[in-house]
């Protein structure tokens, strides 16, 4: 080790040569190289983390650029962790990186932390984070929570005792994950760069802090944070008796995350070649499920107009085509759509959600 | 009585932080009923309160100037 390198945090009053040894010898997974992920691992890998692992199935595209730090424009196209590695390598060639290109699944999350003593999650969707939150909690593995909304943020630690209690998760707050149809309104929320920079910047102290048994970590709290006001709520958690984890590997295997590659939903999220070809066939509808003040506006011969608050109307007055292929703006209310659809209708008609919606499938829809 | 309200995320969209008198309420799960009649858009979201920063995990009594906080899931990244 250079201590040349730390020096400036060994001569920390209350960090010192034995803090800095244990961020050596730890093993820290960063789950998501996205927004929280990328400040987080900068500041880990800058720290010394001994053994650093990224998991990560993406590719960098141009509207991450704002936010994941990591990445600079030729990077576009490249694997996430690629990218971070070597730029993480370069930045401290002292410390062991491990990249997992890869979507986390009940088949090989419980291989993959096995390997780390700390996982941080920076994922951005309710599935993975249910899924990590059980793998750590069957695992007893301290998890560094960290999440985004708007202009604010959560951040947490599960999985760790404080000395007043044992240990809670995820669950101790939310029981279950937030239905699909559950999600207010199709379009993204959007975020300030610079939001999911400092959450994810605190998950890094959060995770040093834990590591070198330094101040007081959230451990059972959650804190709430504001970038508009800088204002600051911590909650304490207490232990729940409203749902069931895991407790074997066999149990945890036997969970339902949502995952689309291991559960199918009985519809279909399909690109716009495949609505090329679906356009062609015989017995065919397409609905358009924004409400009527939405733009932009299609053509209306084409793509029958049925908002979301009425569609309930629409499947009970029924309708004959068998294949029906639901259109919004950003394809997540289209899915909740195919949900409803599809306990209506079951088999006897196929039922398809356009993915990323009209956005971003733009020249498709706004050709002449 | 008077109690201070405060919100995350989405709720506070359309729950703003403010004190409210709550004459005929005296404990949390009737304080749901309560706002979910006045915010109809609580039904059917997810989140969960805290009185004083702490987790609400079973019914519990409310008292003068007491804090709730009520806060929705975060999943973003």
């Amino acid at each position: 080790m250079s201590a040349e390198r730390y020096n400036r945090q060994i001569i920390l009053k209350g960090f010192g040569e034995a803090a800095q040894q244990q961020l050596l010898k730890a093993k820290v997974l960063v789950i998501g190289a996205g927004g929280l992920g990328c400040p987080a691992l900068q500041y880990l890998a800058a720290a010394g983390i001994g053994h650093l692992g990224i998991v990560d199935d993406d590719t960098v595209s141009l509207s991450n650029l704002h936010r994941q730090i990591l990445f600079t424009t030729p990077d576009i196209g490249k694997l996430k962790t690629e990218v971070a590695s070597k730029r993480l390598q370069e930045m401290n060639p002292q410390i062991g990186i491990v990249t997992h290109p890869i979507r986390l699944q009940k088949g090989n999350i419980l291989d993959i932390l096995s390997r780390y003593d700390y996982i941080l999650d920076g994922t951005d969707n309710f599935e993975s984070r249910y899924l990590i939150n059980d793998a750590c909690a069957l695992l007893n593995k301290p998890l560094i929570f960290a999440a985004v909304s708007g202009f604010e943020g959560q951040l947490a630690i599960f999985n760790a005792a404080d000395n007043l209690a044992g240990s809670t998760n995820y669950r101790d707050i939310f029981p279950v994950p937030p239905g699909k149809g559950e999600i207010p309104n199709c379009a993204e929320n959007g975020v300030l760069g610079v939001l999911p920079g400092i959450i994810g910047t605190m998950a890094a102290a959060e995770t040093i802090k834990l590591i070198t048994k330094t101040g007081q970590p959230l451990n059972n709290k959650i804190l709430n944070y504001n970038l508009l006001t800088h204002q600051q709520y911590i909650i304490n958690i207490s232990q729940s008796s409203d749902y069931v984890l895991p407790k074997s590997v066999a149990e945890f295997l036997n969970m339902e995350y949502q995952d689309t590659s291991e559960a199918p939903h009985g519809y279909e999220e399909i690109d716009t070649a495949a609505l090329t070809k679906l356009r062609q066939q015989e017995s065919v509808i397409l609905i358009d499920v924004r409400e009527k003040h939405e733009v932009p506006v299609l053509d209306k011969q084409v793509f029958t107009q049925v908002p979301m608050s009425e569609l309930n109307a629409f499947i009970t007055k029924g309708f004959s085509q068998k294949h029906v292929v639901l259109i919004c703006q950003h394809g997540i209310r289209s899915v909740a759509a195919a949900e409803t659809l599809q306990e209506k209708f079951g088999n006897s008609k196929k039922i398809y959600s356009l993915k990323g919606g009209i956005v971003k499938w733009r020249d498709y829809f706004m050709r002449p | 009585m008077k109690i201070e309200i405060i919100s995350f995320g989405k709720i506070a969209e359309f729950i703003s932080d403010q004190k409210i008198d709550i004459a005929e309420i005296a404990d949390t799960d009737s304080l749901k009923m309560h706002l979910e009649t006045l915010f109809p858009e609580l039904k059917g979201m997810k989140y969960k309160f805290a009185l004083n920063n702490q987790l609400v995990q079973a019914n519990s009594i409310i008292n003068q100037n007491d804090i709730l906080a009520i806060m929705p899931p975060f999943s973003g990244g």
